[in-house]
């Protein structure tokens, strides 16, 4: 009977009906509104890669070991490296880094020894032409120039 | 000059300029609070870039699709296939002619009014059934045929529904419904001691279906067959058909109204000591907190045009607030709110169905349609005959 | 059904649904033989999203290969690194700490959660509710934001190593877990009272699409389809890996096998998975977090079989080593190929909006099925 009744008077109806209704409170409103709100991204974040220099001296941290070359599955970076005939140690000349190619895996940061190759939290990698995906060194070391948006 | 004045055929002519040339727009800002609402429900914002909070998204809408390139199938039917969106279009425009907006405007009071507006709803089909057909694709087809099966099967609860409602007003000018409401003292979907609320209901269930809403969105179904009968449609004369299902919305919703819920008329209509709360502080105070809500919005926009369009939008709704005050104005524009505003709950409540239902089956809608809309509403015609009857 | 021959017989239909189509969840074609909206019989094509990934791995050291394979489902990418890294484990005979193996269950649940959300999301916006998707993405989203804030991605997480796990879990990690479970226990609820006795919904799936126990047997068919038949499989409780024999757990099934039986085993396994959370994130011990695996791993020679109870079903890793750095060949057991051979057979007889329905319901990903 309590059955029929429920039936007859559409009670499994209004009842999503009132979900749907209460969801409309302004406060549970989801959006996020890109790119005038900025998402805040995680510390560990694996985004834009960098090569980081020591602070004080701007010298690079990068040993030009290789190591990151050899880790990566899609052998997108390429480290050129000179022995310095004076230190009788390798130097670093240029480093290439294809984001266009990269899955942001972040095996390459865990096997750089001197955590010299970081992934960042920049998301914001897009350009207008491919050879703009493959950053140089310069670019690695000074990161991306943030992006301005106009809205 | 006097002569033309008195022309019966100035100001229905007039009605229908300013029909034909308001109802896109209108049609346009209908599918803007479609989006809005929806986005509401889904807890989202919806279209918020083309001006202050959307506001112009419309108009963005409006040029995109009239730029678009019209494309014409192939293998479609090139006459009919121009044509059926303009049918289709013709037809939900036309049923304007009879909607009662106001005890002052509409363009014509036929004492058929009803009938009119069912007939060109049932033409409205044919020109679904045509675009589907002419533009040669499967989904096409398969879109027009479920149109078909589905606005035929559901015109006959509508129309009993209708009847129902009929047999209470004893008219079938739409002006002459309302009129009987007003004598009544009762909207028609409360009165025979609420047993006409059954014919409401169907109605409006059968209206949703009538006119290719979700939960009944079926010739149009997305997820099954991409868009149905205007899958191969674009540019303008997608807009066509957009503008014509949003018209037949608002006849719909706007024949819901006059034929249950009073027209233009307010609430309690012959309760005299509400007069002014409802016709007078009731719409103030509503177009005051519109005005205040855009003047929120105003402080919270950033950039200087859409503060500019905010701030006219606070102004506008301010001044239609002062309008209501002054009683010669009132009078002139309190149908017309009444009716605007009852048509845009029931539209509300179309989104919010839209918002929460899956959709049914082919078979299942067939099943609703023949085994208990059209059952019902035949039972709901007779008892409500047979109580009428009794009482009168 | 067009086995009578009269002259209004009309010539079947033959409608091509897909690869680009509103609900073929991607690049599906399948080709559909009409009798007006009936449909007598069904043919899928796959293959659009192909990329080889088990040729490349023939190509790439045993770690490098290890992100690929969130690129198979990458709706449940933390499924399937876990496998991933177990076959190579067995292959190298390798031990896993305990807290690697407990966080790799609270992680591999929340990645179950989050594909059935976008599961039921999908699913309903096929049937026609274009809400819940809605719902859903909000409840996923809380998800991916767990998974970035533990290893730096959203989707495609490379979040476990051969051997364990490459990161520690981050501050605050158990009462994120313990939040988002309590939360999305709220959520599922409300889910229910959308969806689960709502009458179009009930009338949509109810009966759509059945596949029996025999059936799902023949086709090898496993995941909440299988459970939803009847049958009680699941390797997290047949064959426990990963430590999943010390939590307390139950395995929902049902009995008919239809549409509406997947939905409720589904929205049952939310709640168990949000159980084991709770229990793994209670339980969680201290230690180390990665075995013992030399830089350059090198498994013996042989081979290993891993399967686990993926969100969609069995997955399987298939691995033989020819002793090098590099993986002779890598085989994939895909639960959502495997599923969905039984696409046919569940859809002959219905209507075309349930053929949609069924795709949604076998929950199946492209890049799993096409590799
Ligand atoms: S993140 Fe992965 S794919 Fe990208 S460069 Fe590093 S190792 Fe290569
Ligand atoms: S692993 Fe680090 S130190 Fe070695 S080459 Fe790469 S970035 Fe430089």
């Amino acid at each position: 009977m309590k059955q029929f009744l429920k039936t007859i008077f559409l009670v499994d109806l209004l009842q999503g009906l009132w979900v749907t209704f209460r969801n409309q409170k302004p406060s549970l409103i989801y959006t996020e509104q890109y790119p005038k709100e900025r998402p805040s991204v995680a510390e560990r974040y694996r985004g834009a890669p960098r090569l980081n220099v020591h602070p004080d001296t701007d010298e690079t941290l990068c040993i030009a070991c290789n190591l990151c070359a050899l880790a990566c599955p899609e052998e997108l970076i390429v480290v050129g490296a000179e022995r310095n005939e004076e230190t009788r140690r390798k130097e670093l000349t240029t480093f290439t880094y294809d984001t266009s190619r990269c899955m942001f895996c972040g095996l390459c940061e865990d096997a750089c020894p001197v955590d010299a190759l970081e992934l960042t939290q920049d998301f914001e990698l897009a350009s207008y032409t491919r050879e703009g995906a493959v950053w140089d060194r310069q670019m690695l070391e000074e990161g991306p120039l943030p992006t301005e948006y106009k809205h | 000059m006097e002569e033309i004045l008195n022309s019966p055929y100035v100001f229905p002519a007039i009605a229908t300029a300013l029909i034909i040339a308001v109802f896109p727009l209108v049609a346009g800002y209908i599918v803007l609070a479609e989006r809005k609402v929806l986005a509401d429900f889904q807890v989202r914002l919806g279209p918020m870039r083309v001006g202050p909070y959307g506001f112009l998204q419309p108009l963005a809408d409006a040029v995109k699709l009239l730029l678009k390139e019209d494309i014409i199938p192939a293998a479609a039917d090139t006459w009919i296939f121009w044509g059926a969106p303009v049918l289709s279009t013709f037809t939900a425009l036309t049923a304007f002619a009879v909607m009662p907006f106001s005890d002052r405007f509409y363009v014509a009071d036929v004492n058929i009014g009803i009938l009119f507006i069912l007939a060109m709803s049932s033409i409205g089909i044919l020109g679904l059934i045509l675009g589907g057909w002419s533009s040669n694709s499967k989904y096409s087809l398969l879109g027009a045929l479920r149109s078909a099966a589905q606005m035929v099967s559901y015109e006959v609860p509508l129309g009993f529904a209708i009847v129902t409602a009929l047999m209470v007003a004893q008219t079938l000018s739409m002006q002459g419904i309302v009129q009987a409401q007003y004598d009544k003292g009762i909207w028609i979907a409360f009165s025979n001691y609420g047993l006409m609320l059954i014919p409401t209901a169907l109605f409006i269930i059968a209206g949703v279906a009538e006119t290719n809403r979700a939960p009944f969105d079926l010739p149009e179904a997305e997820s099954e067959i991409v868009a149905g009968f205007h899958t191969e449609y674009s540019g303008f004369r997608f807009a066509l058909y957009f503008l014509a299902e949003y018209a037949s919305i608002f006849v719909l919703c706007g024949v819901a109204v006059t034929v249950f819920f009073g027209g233009w008329l307010r609430p309690f209509a012959n309760v005299g000591f509400l007069e002014v709360p409802l016709n007078v502080i009731f719409p103030i105070l509503l177009f005051l907190l519109i005005g205040g809500g855009c003047g929120v919005g105003t402080m919270r926009v950033s950039q200087a045009y859409e503060k500019g369009i905010m701030a006219v939008l606070t102004l506008a709704m301010l001044l239609v607030a002062a309008l209501f005050a002054i009683p010669a104005v009132n009078v002139l524009i309190i149908g017309f709110f009444w009716f605007l505003f009852k048509v845009l709950i029931l539209i509300y409540m179309f989104i919010w169905f839209r918002g929460t239902f899956p959709r049914f089956r082919y078979d299942q809608l067939m099943q609703l349609g023949w085994r208990y809309l059209i059952p019902i509403s035949m039972g709901g015609l007779v008892v409500n005959g047979v109580v009428l009857l009794l009482t009168s | 059904m067009a086995t009578q021959t009269t002259f209004l017989d009309t010539n079947e239909l033959v409608l091509n649904m897909g690869p680009q189509h509103p609900s073929t969840h991607g690049v599906l074609r399948v080709i559909l033989k009409l009798d007006g909206e009936r449909v007598l019989g069904t043919e899928c094509v796959i293959g659009y999203l192909h990329r080889g990934v088990e040729k490349i791995a023939e190509n790439r050291t045993y770690q490098q290969f290890a992100p690929y394979v969130d690129r198979m489902d990458y709706v449940a990418a933390v499924s399937n690194g876990l496998g991933y890294c177990m076959a190579a484990e067995v292959l190298g005979g390798i031990e896993v700490p305990e807290r690697a193996q407990c966080v790799r269950v609270i992680l591999t649940e929340l990645n179950r959660i989050a594909s059935h959300l976008l599961w039921l999301g999908t699913h309903a916006l096929d049937i026609g509710a274009m809400t819940p998707v809605f719902y859903c993405f909000r409840e996923r989203e809380e998800v991916l934001k767990i998974f970035e804030k533990y290893c730096g991605a959203r989707l495609t997480t490379h979040s476990f190593r051969i051997g364990g796990l490459q990161y520690e879990t981050y501050d605050n990690f158990e009462k994120d877990c313990h939040t988002f479970c309590d939360w999305l226990d709220k959520k599922v609820d409300e889910y229910e009272e959308l969806l689960t006795t709502n009458r179009i919904w009930v009338g949509r799936t109810k009966g759509v699409g059945i596949l029996d126990a025999e059936a799902c047997k023949a086709y090898g068919v496993t995941g909440p389809v299988l459970r939803a038949a009847g049958v009680a499989w699941d390797l997290r409780k047949a064959q426990p890996y990963c430590g999943y024999e010390k939590y307390d757990f139950d395995i929902p099934t049902c009995q008919n096998g239809d549409t509406y039986d997947r939905y409720i085993v589904r929205m049952a396994e939310f709640r168990q998975s949000t159980r084991i959370i709770r229990q793994a994130v209670d339980s969680l011990p201290s230690g180390p977090i990665k075995g013992k695996v030399s830089k350059v791993f090198k498994p013996p020679i042989g081979e290993a079989y891993v399967s686990i109870e993926a969100p969609k079903g069995e997955l399987g890793y298939y691995i033989v080593s020819d002793g090098s750095v590099q993986p002779y060949r890598v085989r994939v057991r895909p639960p959502s190929f495997v599923n969905l051979q039984a696409l046919d057979e569940m859809c002959r007889g219905a209507l075309i909006a349930d053929v949609v329905a069924i795709i949604g319901t076998i929950d199946i990903v492209l890049g799993e099925v096409d590799r």
